[in-house]
């Protein structure tokens, strides 16, 4: 049985979403950071993380963006092989939703049509689509809003196949030593590692994108995220990068099979401000 | 941690002198009053662009603050939109310029390249952060904002803010020091070998 999504179906719940995600901040983040809060014992980080939980209050208050770069939007998708959308494509449906809710809302339009010889394109669009196929009926959509200043210390590195898993851990604690403080820290981080170069980084954003608390399904990539967390905490940076002792959040690790030749790890971050939201049709 | 250095507070109205830079040490709570003029890597440009074809700018430079920041548009009845610093570093490649030219301090967020605290010395200058991505809550402490000019550029706009006890902390001083490199020290448990 195939199952119709019209245009209008598509579009006005994307646009809900885009507008709560930027004005609200999900529970479970602002419990973390009510927890970081605590556990903070410097003036400075302490100041951060108050400042970090008032802003969930004025925001909403307000109706104001949580952060006034309103960033790009991804959508990560998979879509049942038997869904049919009609009226018109993914692409477009997320863009018209991204139009009326930036325009609506009063977000910024951060978007270039070119990176070197392009202008505003005044509706923050297009945003960016990954679409994969499932079996059955679903259409599945991961969104993901994320500002420059986090997205520019992503990194990429080929690295020697068979070395110890430490070697991964050290490459990510060396980036964010330089980077991290410029990125709105505490972040969340995805890593992914296999696939090729190109896939690496889409699934470090993948990973990225798993909701807050859903830790990888394999004891031993579960166990390298919750390490590779409390070292990078240990690293010192802090909220900020004021100093502290809560620099990250959650580490996300996917992994892929890859070539017997290579072993890509990307890392892609998200700053405190972490807007993701799943819808499902 | 070997003990905590303590830490000064005060309230500053802009426009800041060398006397006031002069007191001021990485890690101090500043709560600043007065005007701020808004300025990303594009307004820069622009800026410099103007200077150098002789026109003048619409602000006095001497003794300003730039408050590296593009804020989101202000809905109809609100002063301003959410206004949350953006990332300094960008804007490294222009701090010379405009502090030969009078400019006194900046407010944004992250490290800077290690130059940069050269700079603050030689010229008598602090640089701020602010909190990144509390931006709805920032611009509760703005009270009035006035476009400048290049009003084309968007959210890069030239503008100019009024605060009131905007709240700062000081990450380099006009004395080497660094709020960022003090953290580490302070707080680092691991041994991070290159
Ligand atoms: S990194 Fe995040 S919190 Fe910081 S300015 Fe960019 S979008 Fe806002």
């Amino acid at each position: 049985m195939m199952k119709y999504i019209s245009h209008e179906d598509l579009i006005s719940p994307l646009e809900s979403a885009l507008i709560e995600m930027n004005i609200k901040s999900s529970e479970k983040l602002q419990n973390c950071m009510m927890e970081a809060l605590t556990q903070e014992k410097s003036d400075s980080a302490r100041e951060m993380f108050s400042e970090i939980i008032e802003n969930y209050v004025i925001a909403q208050e307000e109706c104001l963006p949580l952060c006034q770069d309103t960033g790009m939007v991804m959508a990560e998708v998979s879509m049942g092989i038997e869904v049919v959308l009609t009226g018109g494509t993914f692409q477009e449906a997320l863009d018209e939703a991204i139009r009326r809710a930036y325009q609506k809302s009063y977000f910024r339009k951060s978007v270039l049509t070119d990176p070197l010889i392009g202008k505003n394109t005044g509706d923050n669009t297009p945003g960016i689509v990954f679409i994969q196929q499932t079996h059955g009926d679903e259409l599945q959509v991961n969104l993901l809003v994320k500002g420059g200043g986090c997205d520019n210390i992503s990194a990429l590195k080929m690295m020697t196949p068979g070395i110890d898993p430490d070697e991964i851990k050290k490459f990510i604690l060396q980036e964010l030593d330089k980077n991290a403080s410029r990125a709105c820290p505490p972040l969340i981080i995805g890593v992914g590692i296999g696939g090729n170069a190109a896939y690496a980084l889409y699934l470090a954003s993948r990973a990225l994108g798993r909701p807050l608390g859903t830790p990888n399904h394999c004891k031993e990539y579960r166990q390298w995220e919750e390490q590779w967390k409390n070292e990078i905490n240990q690293l010192g940076i802090g909220p900020q990068g004021v100093g502290g002792r809560v620099t990250c959040l959650e580490v996300h690790i996917e992994s892929y099979p890859t070539h017997i030749a290579s072993l890509p790890v990307g890392m892609v971050c998200s700053c405190h401000v972490f807007r993701q939201k799943k819808l499902s049709w | 941690m070997i003990r905590m250095k303590p830490i000064n507070e005060y309230i500053l109205k802009t426009p800041l002198t060398i006397d006031d830079i002069l007191i001021l040490h990485s890690g101090d709570k500043v709560l600043l009053n007065g005007e701020v003029y808004c300025a990303r890597d594009a307004t820069h440009r622009r800026m410099i662009a103007d200077i150098k074809a002789e026109l003048e700018l619409p602000f006095l430079l001497m003794n300003s603050t730039f408050y590296y920041a593009g804020p989101s548009p202000a809905p109809p009845g609100k002063i301003i939109g959410s206004v949350g610093p953006t990332t300094s570093s960008r804007m490294d490649q222009f701090l010379e310029y405009f502090l030969q030219r009078g400019l006194r301090a900046t407010i944004g967020k992250g490290e800077r390249s290690s130059e940069i605290k050269k700079l603050l010395e030689k010229y008598s200058s602090v640089y701020f952060i602010t909190c990144g991505g509390a931006a709805a809550y920032l611009s509760s402490f703005v009270v009035r904002s006035d476009l400048l000019g290049y009003e084309d550029l968007g959210a890069q706009a030239l503008i100019r803010l009024w605060v009131r006890d905007f709240p700062l902390l000081v990450a380099y001083d006009c004395y080497g020091g660094d709020l960022f490199e003090s953290g580490k020290i302070h707080h680092r448990r691991i041994n991070l070998i290159e």
